[in-house]
């Protein structure tokens, strides 16, 4: 790995996570809000996430391995704030009712 | 007031003062990169960074014990057994530590014998007490067993938080008997050292800090124990599963069998995604009460916690997990950013918000606010996020500089270190550094204060 992809990687790397992580907090604010406005923007932030691991799976030189594990992850983060949701939302309703 | 309560008091009084000492540890240890000659021949670097790391680690301990003592009778119903003894203890422990750090300051090092490993220094990282003291924190921690599960088994009333804790109490006493060295081969004796550090760290203290979290979102947010309970079972175990053999991102170079890299690699790459779990989880019940609580310094720093954990575990985590990146970036500040970042998200934020909540029931406040929390919160936090982002900076000077261009020689140390890049980072740590040390004295003096404006402050909470 050169110098400069060290660094390159390590911010794509980053920025990846911090994606996904701007994406499930805008979910659940659009939710919590019922905004449409906001759920668009979170699924603008989960595009960007994409991108950015299609920037990590073309440009850097991590193995394939760990080009596939960002693939997965990024699957995973996509499902993580609405699963979340559900089974939050379930589990008070469950409360509300007993 | 049970006396657990009262115990709990003094242990958390012990955790505020052990933070201020860490502070200022920290300070001598950030200023020594700006000037080498600091306390040259009188108290060095490395004294410096061990009271800053290992005050560190025993603020958080006895914050978790604290919150634990107060939490606990509340969950029985009665007083916790052994009570006694966990007092006397309290002292044993505190005076202890003031040992141990004055011998660290005074005598500093010994020979290479045992009488130095029994009375002065262990020379392990971030478990140096010496061997006496470290016979003493696991007398601390039976105890501290002793009372939490013999309450249990004397009053037959086991929650699901309890069991949980109970449960990593054993894991968390019996892991600790690692911080005892005997082994000559470094690479066996860093293998198991970094099972007492890592898994300490990012398993036993984890589900200690979600057992607490359970609690205080119960009597923060009003949130009821099953709900709390089924995300404390979720939580911990998604945690866990990730967390345990993450433990092997620590082999990557210690001289471990290469399967480490993929372990290791793998395993750590999957710990930011219970963390979103949590940042969605914390926004909910935060939007649910529509940022509405009777105590919001506590419901802050406890939003500050789910948000700091993702970020310094999850984003600064994930850029330096992955063996390829690893290899040019450990050891260096980017690490300690890293370190920095997660241990204030993941505990240090939540220890702060328990104790919120304790000065509320103390100075038996329906309503909690002010203006000063405000100032140290944003002090604190404000100063922590340009520390670890100095240190970012310049630990991307050491992996650049020092390791990708000079491949690790020790001409290529030398470049990092005086590489304008890595020179200006250190300046800038050490500036956020004082500024997080105001936030400090401001979160101290709020928390001896706070009640005198009770009777002001009830009004307005009434009001609104």
């Amino acid at each position: 790995m050169s110098e400069i992809s060290l660094l390159q990687s390590a911010l794509l790397l980053g920025l990846y996570v911090a994606l996904a992580g701007s994406y499930g907090l805008l979910y659940t604010i659009a939710r919590l809000q019922d905004a449409i406005i906001l759920h668009r923007l979170s699924l603008v932030l989960y595009g960007l996430h994409g991108l950015t691991a299609i920037a990590i799976v073309a440009w850097t030189p991590l193995q394939i391995g760990w080009k596939g594990l960002i693939v997965v992850s990024s699957a995973a983060f996509l499902a993580i704030p609405p699963l979340t949701w559900r089974l939050l939302e379930r589990t008070h309703e469950t409360e509300v009712q007993g | 007031m049970y006396r657990s309560q009262q115990l709990a008091v003094k242990y958390l009084a012990a955790a505020i003062a052990l933070f201020g000492i860490m502070t200022v540890a920290g300070l001598m240890s950030a200023y020594y990169y700006i000037n080498p000659d600091f306390l040259f021949g009188i108290l060095h670097f490395n004294i410096a960074k061990i009271l800053h790391i290992d005050t560190m680690v025993i603020w958080l301990l006895m914050g978790f014990m604290g919150a634990i003592y107060w939490f606990l009778p509340e969950e029985f119903g009665r007083e916790l057994v052994g009570i006694r003894l966990a007092e006397i203890l309290f002292y044993v422990f505190f005076g202890a530590v003031a040992v141990v750090a004055v011998v660290f300051i005074v005598v500093q090092y010994g020979n290479s014998n045992e009488t130095a490993l029994w009375f002065i220094n262990q020379g392990r990282k971030y478990v140096e007490a010496p061997r006496w003291a470290a016979i003493g924190v696991v007398v601390v921690m039976a105890v501290f067993a002793y009372n939490v599960i013999g309450t249990a088994y004397v009053t037959r009333r086991v929650t699901g938080i309890t069991a949980v804790l109970m449960i990593d109490l054993v894991p968390l006493l019996v892991l600790y008997l690692d911080a005892f060295p005997a082994i000559s081969n470094m690479s066996a004796d860093l293998f198991w050292w970094w099972w007492l550090v890592h898994l300490w760290v990012e398993a036993t203290w984890e589900v200690l800090i979600g057992c607490i979290m359970a609690w205080t979102l119960m009597q923060l947010l009003g949130t009821s124990r099953r709900i709390v309970e089924l995300w404390l079972y979720i939580e911990v175990a998604l945690v866990l599963g990730t967390g345990i053999l993450g433990l092997g991102h620590h082999y990557f170079w210690i001289g471990a069998p290469s399967y480490w890299l993929t372990i290791g690699g793998l395993f750590s790459a999957l710990e930011p995604l219970p963390l979103l779990g949590m940042v969605v989880h914390a926004v909910y019940d935060a939007g649910t009460h529509h940022m509405k609580t009777t105590n919001r310094p506590a419901f802050y720093w406890l939003l500050a916690e789910a948000f700091g954990n993702f970020l310094g575990g999850g984003v600064w985590g994930f850029m330096i997990t992955l063996p390829q990146v690893n290899l040019y970036a450990h050891g260096t500040q980017w690490t300690v950013s890293h370190g920095h970042f997660a241990f204030w998200g993941a505990y240090a934020c939540g220890v702060l918000s328990v104790i919120y909540l304790v000065v509320q029931k103390l100075r038996g406040l329906d309503y909690l606010e002010g203006t000063l929390w405000k100032w140290s919160f944003a002090a604190l936090n404000v100063g922590l996020i340009g520390m670890v982002g100095a240190l970012l900076v310049s630990g991307f000077a050491q992996a650049f500089v020092e390791r990708a261009i000079g491949g690790s020689t020790h001409d290529a140390f030398i470049a990092g270190q005086t590489n304008p890049w890595f020179v200006e980072g250190m300046i800038t740590r050490f500036i956020f550094g004082l500024l997080f040390a105001a936030g400090y004295v401001a979160l101290v003096w709020d928390l001896l204060t706070i009640g005198r404006r009770a009777p002001v402050l009830a009004a307005a909470g009434a009001a609104e």
